[in-house]
Protein backbone atom coordinates (compact mmCIF):
# COMPACT_ATOMS: atom_id res chain seq x y z
CA UNK A 1 0.00 0.00 0.00
CA UNK A 2 2.82 2.37 0.74
CA UNK A 3 6.54 2.24 1.38
CA UNK A 4 5.93 2.74 5.10
CA UNK A 5 3.25 0.05 5.19
CA UNK A 6 3.98 -2.52 2.50
CA UNK A 7 1.41 -5.24 2.02
CA UNK A 8 1.71 -8.46 0.07
CA UNK A 9 0.28 -8.34 -3.42
CA UNK A 10 -2.61 -10.64 -2.55
CA UNK A 11 -3.15 -9.37 0.99
CA UNK A 12 -6.73 -10.08 2.05
CA UNK A 13 -8.15 -6.84 3.33
CA UNK A 14 -11.54 -6.46 1.73
CA UNK A 15 -13.35 -7.93 -1.28
CA UNK A 16 -14.09 -5.69 -4.26
CA UNK A 17 -16.84 -6.29 -6.81
CA UNK A 18 -16.37 -5.63 -10.51
CA UNK A 19 -20.05 -5.41 -11.28
CA UNK A 20 -19.85 -5.53 -15.06
CA UNK A 21 -18.37 -9.04 -14.84
CA UNK A 22 -21.05 -10.49 -12.60
CA UNK A 23 -23.54 -12.72 -14.42
CA UNK A 24 -25.46 -13.68 -11.23
CA UNK A 25 -24.37 -17.29 -11.49
CA UNK A 26 -24.73 -17.50 -7.66
CA UNK A 27 -21.62 -19.64 -7.27
CA UNK A 28 -20.02 -17.32 -4.69
CA UNK A 29 -23.23 -17.32 -2.63
CA UNK A 30 -23.49 -21.09 -2.66
CA UNK A 31 -19.84 -21.77 -1.94
CA UNK A 32 -19.38 -19.29 0.91
CA UNK A 33 -18.95 -21.44 4.05
CA UNK A 34 -20.29 -18.67 6.27
CA UNK A 35 -23.34 -17.79 4.13
CA UNK A 36 -22.21 -14.20 4.24
CA UNK A 37 -22.93 -13.23 0.61
CA UNK A 38 -26.47 -12.32 -0.36
CA UNK A 39 -27.60 -11.69 -3.90
CA UNK A 40 -31.02 -10.61 -5.11
CA UNK A 41 -31.75 -10.60 -8.82
CA UNK A 42 -34.36 -10.97 -11.48
CA UNK A 43 -34.38 -11.89 -15.15
CA UNK A 44 -35.34 -9.76 -18.12
CA UNK A 45 -36.27 -10.99 -21.53
CA UNK A 46 -34.45 -9.27 -24.33
CA UNK A 47 -36.15 -9.34 -27.74
CA UNK A 48 -34.58 -10.73 -30.90
CA UNK A 49 -32.45 -8.24 -32.80
CA UNK A 50 -29.87 -8.09 -35.60
CA UNK A 51 -27.29 -10.14 -33.69
CA UNK A 52 -29.66 -12.50 -31.85
CA UNK A 53 -32.26 -14.36 -33.85
CA UNK A 54 -34.25 -15.48 -30.77
CA UNK A 55 -35.33 -13.64 -27.64
CA UNK A 56 -33.12 -14.42 -24.67
CA UNK A 57 -33.31 -13.98 -20.91
CA UNK A 58 -30.58 -12.24 -18.97
CA UNK A 59 -30.08 -12.04 -15.21
CA UNK A 60 -29.97 -8.56 -13.70
CA UNK A 61 -28.30 -7.92 -10.38
CA UNK A 62 -30.47 -6.11 -7.82
CA UNK A 63 -28.56 -6.58 -4.61
CA UNK A 64 -25.06 -7.85 -3.89
CA UNK A 65 -24.03 -7.70 -0.25
CA UNK A 66 -21.19 -9.19 1.76
CA UNK A 67 -21.39 -9.24 5.55
CA UNK A 68 -17.80 -8.64 6.65
CA UNK A 69 -18.80 -9.29 10.24
CA UNK A 70 -19.23 -12.95 9.28
CA UNK A 71 -16.60 -13.15 6.55
CA UNK A 72 -13.59 -15.28 7.42
CA UNK A 73 -11.54 -14.14 4.42
CA UNK A 74 -11.10 -17.65 3.09
CA UNK A 75 -11.20 -16.42 -0.51
CA UNK A 76 -13.42 -19.20 -1.81
CA UNK A 77 -15.77 -16.67 -3.42
CA UNK A 78 -12.90 -14.91 -5.18
CA UNK A 79 -11.48 -18.20 -6.44
CA UNK A 80 -14.74 -19.76 -7.54
CA UNK A 81 -16.06 -16.82 -9.53
CA UNK A 82 -15.81 -17.95 -13.16
CA UNK A 83 -16.06 -14.39 -14.45
CA UNK A 84 -13.43 -12.75 -12.27
CA UNK A 85 -15.89 -10.35 -10.70
CA UNK A 86 -14.48 -10.50 -7.16
CA UNK A 87 -11.00 -9.32 -6.21
CA UNK A 88 -8.91 -8.97 -3.09
CA UNK A 89 -7.99 -5.48 -1.96
CA UNK A 90 -5.35 -4.90 0.75
CA UNK A 91 -7.39 -2.22 2.54
CA UNK A 92 -8.04 -3.57 6.06
CA UNK A 93 -9.25 -0.46 7.89
CA UNK A 94 -13.03 -0.28 7.68
CA UNK A 95 -14.20 -0.85 11.24
CA UNK A 96 -17.76 0.30 11.98
CA UNK A 97 -19.74 1.43 14.98
CA UNK A 98 -22.51 -1.06 14.32
CA UNK A 99 -22.87 -4.62 13.10
CA UNK A 100 -24.91 -3.38 10.15
CA UNK A 101 -22.04 -1.09 9.21
CA UNK A 102 -20.00 -4.16 8.34
CA UNK A 103 -22.44 -5.20 5.62
CA UNK A 104 -21.15 -3.75 2.38
CA UNK A 105 -23.75 -3.33 -0.34
CA UNK A 106 -23.21 -3.24 -4.06
CA UNK A 107 -22.03 0.36 -4.33
CA UNK A 108 -19.56 0.07 -1.50
CA UNK A 109 -18.19 -3.22 -2.81
CA UNK A 110 -17.69 -1.60 -6.21
CA UNK A 111 -15.96 1.36 -4.60
CA UNK A 112 -13.13 -0.93 -3.42
CA UNK A 113 -12.19 -1.79 -6.99
CA UNK A 114 -9.73 1.11 -7.49
CA UNK A 115 -7.80 -0.16 -4.46
CA UNK A 116 -7.24 -3.59 -6.01
CA UNK A 117 -3.56 -3.78 -6.95
CA UNK A 118 -2.36 -4.94 -10.36
CA UNK A 119 -1.34 -8.59 -10.48
CA UNK A 120 2.27 -9.03 -9.38
CA UNK A 121 4.97 -9.02 -12.02
CA UNK A 122 6.27 -12.39 -13.09
CA UNK A 123 9.40 -13.66 -11.43
CA UNK A 124 12.51 -12.18 -13.06
CA UNK A 125 13.71 -15.53 -14.28
CA UNK A 126 10.37 -16.82 -15.52
CA UNK A 127 10.39 -18.09 -19.08
CA UNK A 128 7.17 -17.24 -20.82
CA UNK A 129 6.26 -18.67 -24.18
CA UNK A 130 4.28 -16.31 -26.31
CA UNK A 131 0.88 -18.05 -26.68
CA UNK A 132 0.29 -16.42 -30.05
CA UNK A 133 -2.99 -15.04 -31.40
CA UNK A 134 -6.17 -16.68 -30.13
CA UNK A 135 -7.46 -19.29 -32.54
CA UNK A 136 -11.08 -19.11 -33.61
CA UNK A 137 -13.06 -22.09 -32.31
CA UNK A 138 -15.99 -21.72 -34.65
CA UNK A 139 -18.37 -20.46 -31.96
CA UNK A 140 -19.42 -16.84 -31.57
CA UNK B 1 3.48 -52.93 5.18
CA UNK B 2 3.68 -52.16 8.88
CA UNK B 3 4.82 -55.11 10.97
CA UNK B 4 3.12 -53.62 13.98
CA UNK B 5 -0.24 -53.52 12.25
CA UNK B 6 0.26 -57.02 10.84
CA UNK B 7 0.99 -58.35 14.31
CA UNK B 8 -2.20 -56.81 15.69
CA UNK B 9 -4.34 -58.02 12.82
CA UNK B 10 -2.97 -61.53 13.18
CA UNK B 11 -3.62 -61.61 16.93
CA UNK B 12 -7.27 -60.61 16.82
CA UNK B 13 -9.98 -62.76 15.26
CA UNK B 14 -12.00 -60.88 12.71
CA UNK B 15 -9.53 -58.01 12.36
CA UNK B 16 -8.80 -56.45 8.98
CA UNK B 17 -6.04 -54.13 7.85
CA UNK B 18 -6.60 -51.06 5.78
CA UNK B 19 -3.94 -48.86 4.28
CA UNK B 20 -4.80 -45.31 3.37
CA UNK B 21 -3.22 -41.95 3.99
CA UNK B 22 -1.06 -41.91 7.09
CA UNK B 23 -0.81 -44.86 9.44
CA UNK B 24 -2.23 -48.29 8.67
CA UNK B 25 -5.62 -48.88 10.24
CA UNK B 26 -6.55 -52.15 11.90
CA UNK B 27 -10.30 -52.62 12.17
CA UNK B 28 -11.37 -54.90 15.00
CA UNK B 29 -14.87 -56.10 15.91
CA UNK B 30 -16.46 -54.25 18.79
CA UNK B 31 -16.38 -57.30 21.07
CA UNK B 32 -12.60 -57.63 20.60
CA UNK B 33 -11.77 -53.96 21.26
CA UNK B 34 -9.73 -54.65 24.40
CA UNK B 35 -8.01 -57.60 22.74
CA UNK B 36 -7.00 -55.40 19.83
CA UNK B 37 -5.52 -52.72 22.08
CA UNK B 38 -3.75 -55.29 24.24
CA UNK B 39 -2.30 -56.93 21.13
CA UNK B 40 -0.99 -53.59 19.93
CA UNK B 41 0.62 -52.92 23.29
CA UNK B 42 2.21 -56.37 23.35
CA UNK B 43 3.50 -55.86 19.82
CA UNK B 44 5.35 -52.77 21.02
CA UNK B 45 2.90 -49.86 20.67
CA UNK B 46 3.32 -48.60 24.21
CA UNK B 47 2.72 -44.91 23.41
CA UNK B 48 -0.96 -43.95 23.52
CA UNK B 49 -1.54 -40.80 21.49
CA UNK B 50 -5.27 -40.24 21.25
CA UNK B 51 -8.73 -41.78 21.26
CA UNK B 52 -11.49 -40.14 19.32
CA UNK B 53 -14.56 -40.96 17.25
CA UNK B 54 -16.39 -39.94 14.13
CA UNK B 55 -19.93 -40.48 12.98
CA UNK B 56 -19.79 -43.13 10.26
CA UNK B 57 -23.51 -43.07 9.53
CA UNK B 58 -25.33 -45.34 8.90
CA UNK B 59 -22.88 -47.96 10.23
CA UNK B 60 -22.59 -46.22 13.59
CA UNK B 61 -19.87 -44.36 15.43
CA UNK B 62 -16.29 -45.29 14.58
CA UNK B 63 -13.94 -45.10 17.58
CA UNK B 64 -10.30 -44.66 16.64
CA UNK B 65 -7.14 -44.95 18.73
CA UNK B 66 -3.72 -43.76 17.55
CA UNK B 67 -0.84 -45.75 19.02
CA UNK B 68 2.91 -45.66 18.46
CA UNK B 69 6.07 -47.44 19.44
CA UNK B 70 8.70 -45.66 21.54
CA UNK B 71 10.53 -42.91 19.64
CA UNK B 72 7.64 -43.05 17.17
CA UNK B 73 9.37 -45.50 14.91
CA UNK B 74 6.09 -47.09 13.92
CA UNK B 75 2.46 -46.23 14.49
CA UNK B 76 -1.01 -47.46 13.70
CA UNK B 77 -4.68 -46.72 14.10
CA UNK B 78 -6.97 -49.24 15.77
CA UNK B 79 -10.60 -48.73 14.95
CA UNK B 80 -13.93 -50.24 15.73
CA UNK B 81 -17.53 -49.35 14.93
CA UNK B 82 -20.16 -48.87 17.64
CA UNK B 83 -23.65 -49.30 16.16
CA UNK B 84 -26.20 -46.60 17.05
CA UNK B 85 -28.44 -49.13 18.77
CA UNK B 86 -25.70 -50.07 21.25
CA UNK B 87 -23.59 -46.91 21.99
CA UNK B 88 -21.34 -48.81 24.36
CA UNK B 89 -17.70 -49.81 24.20
CA UNK B 90 -15.21 -51.33 26.61
CA UNK B 91 -12.92 -48.77 28.18
CA UNK B 92 -9.36 -48.59 26.90
CA UNK B 93 -8.10 -47.52 30.32
CA UNK B 94 -7.44 -51.13 31.34
CA UNK B 95 -4.74 -51.22 28.67
CA UNK B 96 -3.74 -47.55 28.38
CA UNK B 97 -4.46 -45.42 31.46
CA UNK B 98 -3.98 -42.26 29.44
CA UNK B 99 -7.18 -42.98 27.54
CA UNK B 100 -9.26 -41.81 30.52
CA UNK B 101 -9.41 -38.15 29.52
CA UNK B 102 -9.95 -38.96 25.86
CA UNK B 103 -12.86 -41.24 26.67
CA UNK B 104 -14.36 -38.51 28.83
CA UNK B 105 -14.25 -36.08 25.92
CA UNK B 106 -15.49 -38.63 23.37
CA UNK B 107 -18.35 -39.59 25.68
CA UNK B 108 -19.38 -35.95 25.94
CA UNK B 109 -19.16 -35.23 22.23
CA UNK B 110 -20.56 -38.49 20.83
CA UNK B 111 -22.58 -40.05 23.63
CA UNK B 112 -20.66 -43.33 23.77
CA UNK B 113 -20.61 -45.05 27.15
CA UNK B 114 -17.14 -46.45 27.90
CA UNK B 115 -17.93 -49.38 30.16
CA UNK B 116 -15.45 -49.54 33.01
CA UNK B 117 -14.52 -45.85 32.99
CA UNK B 118 -16.13 -44.31 36.05
CA UNK B 119 -14.96 -40.74 35.35
CA UNK B 120 -17.12 -39.74 32.38
CA UNK B 121 -18.17 -36.40 33.93
CA UNK B 122 -18.94 -33.43 31.66
CA UNK B 123 -15.79 -31.71 30.49
CA UNK B 124 -16.36 -28.79 28.14
CA UNK B 125 -20.03 -28.33 27.40
CA UNK B 126 -22.70 -26.52 29.37
CA UNK B 127 -25.26 -28.72 31.09
CA UNK B 128 -28.15 -27.41 29.03
CA UNK B 129 -26.96 -28.67 25.65
CA UNK B 130 -28.74 -31.95 26.20
CA UNK B 131 -27.24 -33.97 23.35
CA UNK B 132 -23.97 -35.17 21.86
CA UNK B 133 -23.08 -32.38 19.44
CA UNK B 134 -20.64 -34.15 17.12
CA UNK B 135 -23.15 -36.76 15.99
CA UNK B 136 -24.47 -36.13 12.52
CA UNK B 137 -28.07 -36.12 13.73
CA UNK B 138 -27.39 -33.12 15.99
CA UNK B 139 -29.16 -30.19 14.35
CA UNK B 140 -27.16 -26.98 14.23
CA UNK B 141 -29.95 -24.62 15.18
CA UNK B 142 -28.37 -21.68 13.37
CA UNK B 143 -28.30 -23.52 10.04
CA UNK B 144 -31.84 -24.75 10.43
CA UNK B 145 -33.17 -21.33 11.43
CA UNK B 146 -31.55 -19.21 8.77
CA UNK B 147 -32.60 -19.29 5.11
CA UNK B 148 -29.65 -20.22 2.95
CA UNK B 149 -28.83 -17.32 0.58
CA UNK B 150 -27.80 -19.88 -2.05
CA UNK B 151 -31.40 -21.00 -2.40
CA UNK B 152 -32.20 -17.94 -4.49
CA UNK B 153 -31.99 -17.96 -8.24
CA UNK B 154 -32.46 -15.12 -10.76
CA UNK B 155 -35.44 -16.96 -12.25
CA UNK B 156 -37.34 -16.59 -8.97
CA UNK B 157 -37.96 -12.98 -10.03
CA UNK B 158 -37.41 -11.78 -6.46
CA UNK B 159 -40.14 -13.99 -5.07
CA UNK B 160 -39.92 -17.09 -2.91
CA UNK B 161 -37.35 -19.57 -4.20
CA UNK B 162 -39.03 -22.34 -6.15
CA UNK B 163 -36.32 -24.95 -5.70
CA UNK B 164 -35.83 -26.16 -2.17
CA UNK B 165 -32.07 -26.70 -2.32
CA UNK B 166 -30.17 -27.72 0.77
CA UNK B 167 -26.83 -26.09 1.55
CA UNK B 168 -23.75 -28.32 1.50
CA UNK B 169 -23.23 -30.28 4.68
CA UNK B 170 -26.86 -30.05 5.84
CA UNK B 171 -28.76 -33.36 5.96
CA UNK B 172 -32.00 -33.32 3.97
CA UNK B 173 -34.23 -34.17 6.94
CA UNK B 174 -33.48 -31.04 8.96
CA UNK B 175 -36.39 -28.65 9.64
CA UNK B 176 -36.50 -25.86 7.09
CA UNK B 177 -36.24 -22.18 7.92
CA UNK B 178 -39.62 -20.75 8.75
CA UNK B 179 -41.24 -24.15 9.28
CA UNK C 1 10.89 -5.92 15.30
CA UNK C 2 10.77 -7.76 18.58
CA UNK C 3 13.08 -10.74 18.37
CA UNK C 4 13.31 -11.88 21.95
CA UNK C 5 10.75 -13.56 24.21
CA UNK C 6 8.35 -11.24 26.02
CA UNK C 7 7.65 -12.04 29.65
CA UNK C 8 3.95 -12.44 30.35
CA UNK C 9 2.36 -13.44 33.68
CA UNK C 10 0.73 -16.87 33.93
CA UNK C 11 -3.04 -16.43 33.80
CA UNK C 12 -4.87 -17.57 36.93
CA UNK C 13 -8.60 -17.83 37.51
CA UNK C 14 -10.08 -15.69 40.25
CA UNK C 15 -6.88 -13.93 41.20
CA UNK C 16 -6.58 -10.16 40.85
CA UNK C 17 -4.45 -9.23 37.84
CA UNK C 18 -0.75 -8.71 38.41
CA UNK C 19 -0.59 -6.01 35.78
CA UNK C 20 -2.98 -3.27 34.81
CA UNK C 21 -4.21 -2.10 31.43
CA UNK C 22 -1.85 -2.00 28.45
CA UNK C 23 -0.73 1.29 26.98
CA UNK C 24 -1.44 1.89 23.30
CA UNK C 25 0.09 4.97 21.70
CA UNK C 26 -1.89 5.70 18.59
CA UNK C 27 -1.24 7.78 15.54
CA UNK C 28 -4.00 7.94 12.96
CA UNK C 29 -5.29 10.59 10.60
CA UNK C 30 -2.75 13.14 11.78
CA UNK C 31 -3.67 12.71 15.44
CA UNK C 32 -1.57 11.25 18.26
CA UNK C 33 -3.11 10.02 21.47
CA UNK C 34 -2.81 7.32 24.15
CA UNK C 35 -5.34 4.68 25.13
CA UNK C 36 -5.22 2.26 28.07
CA UNK C 37 -6.73 -1.04 27.05
CA UNK C 38 -7.54 -4.42 28.50
CA UNK C 39 -7.53 -7.21 25.94
CA UNK C 40 -9.78 -10.18 26.55
CA UNK C 41 -7.61 -12.46 24.46
CA UNK C 42 -9.76 -15.48 23.76
CA UNK C 43 -8.15 -16.87 20.59
CA UNK C 44 -5.98 -16.08 17.57
CA UNK C 45 -7.15 -12.47 17.17
CA UNK C 46 -5.39 -11.56 20.40
CA UNK C 47 -2.05 -12.16 18.66
CA UNK C 48 -2.84 -9.29 16.31
CA UNK C 49 -3.91 -7.10 19.24
CA UNK C 50 -0.58 -7.83 20.91
CA UNK C 51 1.21 -7.00 17.67
CA UNK C 52 -0.62 -3.68 17.59
CA UNK C 53 0.33 -3.00 21.22
CA UNK C 54 3.97 -4.05 20.84
CA UNK C 55 4.35 -2.10 17.63
CA UNK C 56 3.26 1.26 18.95
CA UNK C 57 4.90 4.06 20.86
CA UNK C 58 6.15 3.43 24.40
CA UNK C 59 5.83 -0.34 24.16
CA UNK C 60 7.79 -0.39 20.95
CA UNK C 61 10.58 1.68 22.49
CA UNK C 62 10.66 -0.43 25.63
CA UNK C 63 10.63 -3.66 23.63
CA UNK C 64 7.85 -4.99 25.81
CA UNK C 65 4.27 -4.14 26.74
CA UNK C 66 3.89 -1.11 28.98
CA UNK C 67 1.30 -1.74 31.70
CA UNK C 68 -0.35 0.58 34.18
CA UNK C 69 -0.78 -0.57 37.77
CA UNK C 70 -3.61 -3.00 38.49
CA UNK C 71 -6.78 -1.03 39.18
CA UNK C 72 -5.75 1.89 36.93
CA UNK C 73 -8.52 3.33 34.76
CA UNK C 74 -9.31 1.39 31.61
CA UNK C 75 -10.32 3.28 28.45
CA UNK C 76 -11.08 0.42 26.13
CA UNK C 77 -11.97 -3.24 26.55
CA UNK C 78 -10.96 -5.18 23.45
CA UNK C 79 -12.61 -8.56 22.99
CA UNK C 80 -10.49 -10.57 20.59
CA UNK C 81 -11.23 -14.16 19.73
CA UNK C 82 -13.99 -16.72 19.92
CA UNK C 83 -16.29 -16.50 22.92
CA UNK C 84 -17.97 -19.76 23.88
CA UNK C 85 -21.31 -19.87 25.67
CA UNK C 86 -19.61 -21.36 28.71
CA UNK C 87 -17.14 -18.46 28.89
CA UNK C 88 -19.57 -15.62 28.07
CA UNK C 89 -20.64 -14.98 31.70
CA UNK C 90 -17.01 -14.49 32.71
CA UNK C 91 -16.48 -11.92 29.95
CA UNK C 92 -19.60 -10.07 31.01
CA UNK C 93 -18.45 -10.13 34.65
CA UNK C 94 -15.15 -8.60 33.59
CA UNK C 95 -16.90 -5.85 31.63
CA UNK C 96 -19.22 -5.08 34.53
CA UNK C 97 -16.25 -4.77 36.88
CA UNK C 98 -14.85 -1.88 34.82
CA UNK C 99 -16.17 1.65 35.55
CA UNK C 100 -18.20 3.45 32.88
CA UNK C 101 -17.61 4.70 30.26
CA UNK C 102 -15.22 1.93 29.22
CA UNK C 103 -15.62 1.53 25.49
CA UNK C 104 -15.83 -1.97 24.00
CA UNK C 105 -14.16 -2.98 20.76
CA UNK C 106 -15.13 -6.28 19.17
CA UNK C 107 -12.04 -7.43 17.30
CA UNK C 108 -12.39 -10.07 14.60
CA UNK C 109 -15.15 -12.10 13.03
CA UNK C 110 -15.68 -14.44 15.98
CA UNK C 111 -16.44 -11.71 18.47
CA UNK C 112 -18.41 -9.71 15.88
CA UNK C 113 -20.90 -12.41 14.89
CA UNK C 114 -19.47 -15.79 15.79
CA UNK C 115 -17.58 -15.69 12.48
CA UNK C 116 -16.74 -19.12 10.99
CA UNK C 117 -18.38 -20.67 14.05
CA UNK C 118 -21.71 -18.88 13.62
CA UNK C 119 -23.47 -22.24 13.40
CA UNK C 120 -21.59 -23.93 16.25
CA UNK C 121 -23.27 -25.60 19.20
CA UNK C 122 -21.00 -23.87 21.68
CA UNK C 123 -20.04 -20.44 20.36
CA UNK C 124 -21.65 -17.15 21.34
CA UNK C 125 -22.81 -15.55 18.10
CA UNK C 126 -20.99 -12.30 18.69
CA UNK C 127 -19.92 -10.79 22.00
CA UNK C 128 -22.66 -8.17 21.55
CA UNK C 129 -25.05 -10.86 22.72
CA UNK C 130 -23.75 -10.32 26.27
CA UNK C 131 -22.39 -6.79 26.38
CA UNK C 132 -22.73 -3.58 24.35
CA UNK C 133 -20.13 -3.07 21.64
CA UNK C 134 -19.03 0.36 20.46
CA UNK C 135 -16.81 -0.56 17.51
CA UNK C 136 -16.71 -3.69 15.37
CA UNK C 137 -13.46 -4.54 13.61
CA UNK C 138 -13.85 -6.91 10.65
CA UNK C 139 -11.16 -9.44 9.86
CA UNK C 140 -10.09 -12.99 10.45
CA UNK C 141 -7.87 -11.86 12.01
CA UNK C 142 -7.91 -8.10 11.41
CA UNK C 143 -4.56 -6.45 10.77
CA UNK C 144 -3.01 -4.59 13.73
CA UNK C 145 -3.53 -1.38 11.73
CA UNK C 146 -7.27 -2.14 11.71
CA UNK C 147 -7.29 -1.87 15.51
CA UNK C 148 -5.65 1.54 15.28
CA UNK C 149 -8.29 2.73 12.81
CA UNK C 150 -11.05 1.32 14.99
CA UNK C 151 -9.76 3.14 18.05
CA UNK C 152 -9.67 6.37 16.05
CA UNK C 153 -13.47 6.11 15.98
CA UNK C 154 -13.34 6.69 19.72
CA UNK C 155 -12.02 10.13 20.50
CA UNK C 156 -9.78 11.17 23.40
CA UNK C 157 -12.62 11.89 25.79
CA UNK C 158 -14.02 8.42 25.27
CA UNK C 159 -17.18 9.72 23.63
CA UNK C 160 -18.31 8.36 20.30
CA UNK C 161 -18.12 10.73 17.30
Amino acid sequence: MSAADPRASRARGVIALLEQNCTVCMLCVRECPDWCIEIDSHTVTLPADETHRRPRTEAVLDRFAIDFGLCMYCGICVEVCPFDALHWSPVAEYAATSSAGLVHERDRLSSWEPTVPAPPALDLHAVVDDPGPRRATGRS
Amino acid sequence: MSTLASAVAAAVAGATMHEGFGPVTVDVPRERWRDGLAAAQTAGATFFDLLTAYDDAPAGLAVVVHLATPHLRDHLLVRTVVPDAIRELDTATGVYRGAAWHERETHEMFGIDFVGNARLDPLLLGADLGAAPLRKDFVLAARAARAWPGEKDPSDQGGRPRRRTVPPGVPTDWPEAGS
Amino acid sequence: MLNRPVSLPTPRVGQPPERGPIRLDLSWGGRDWTVWMVDVGLACCSVEVMAAALGSGASREAGELVHADPGAPVDVLVVSGTCTDVLAPAVRRLWKSLPAPTRVVSFGACSNTGGPYWDSYSVTKGIDQVLPVDVYVPGCPPRPQALLQALSLIDDAGAMP
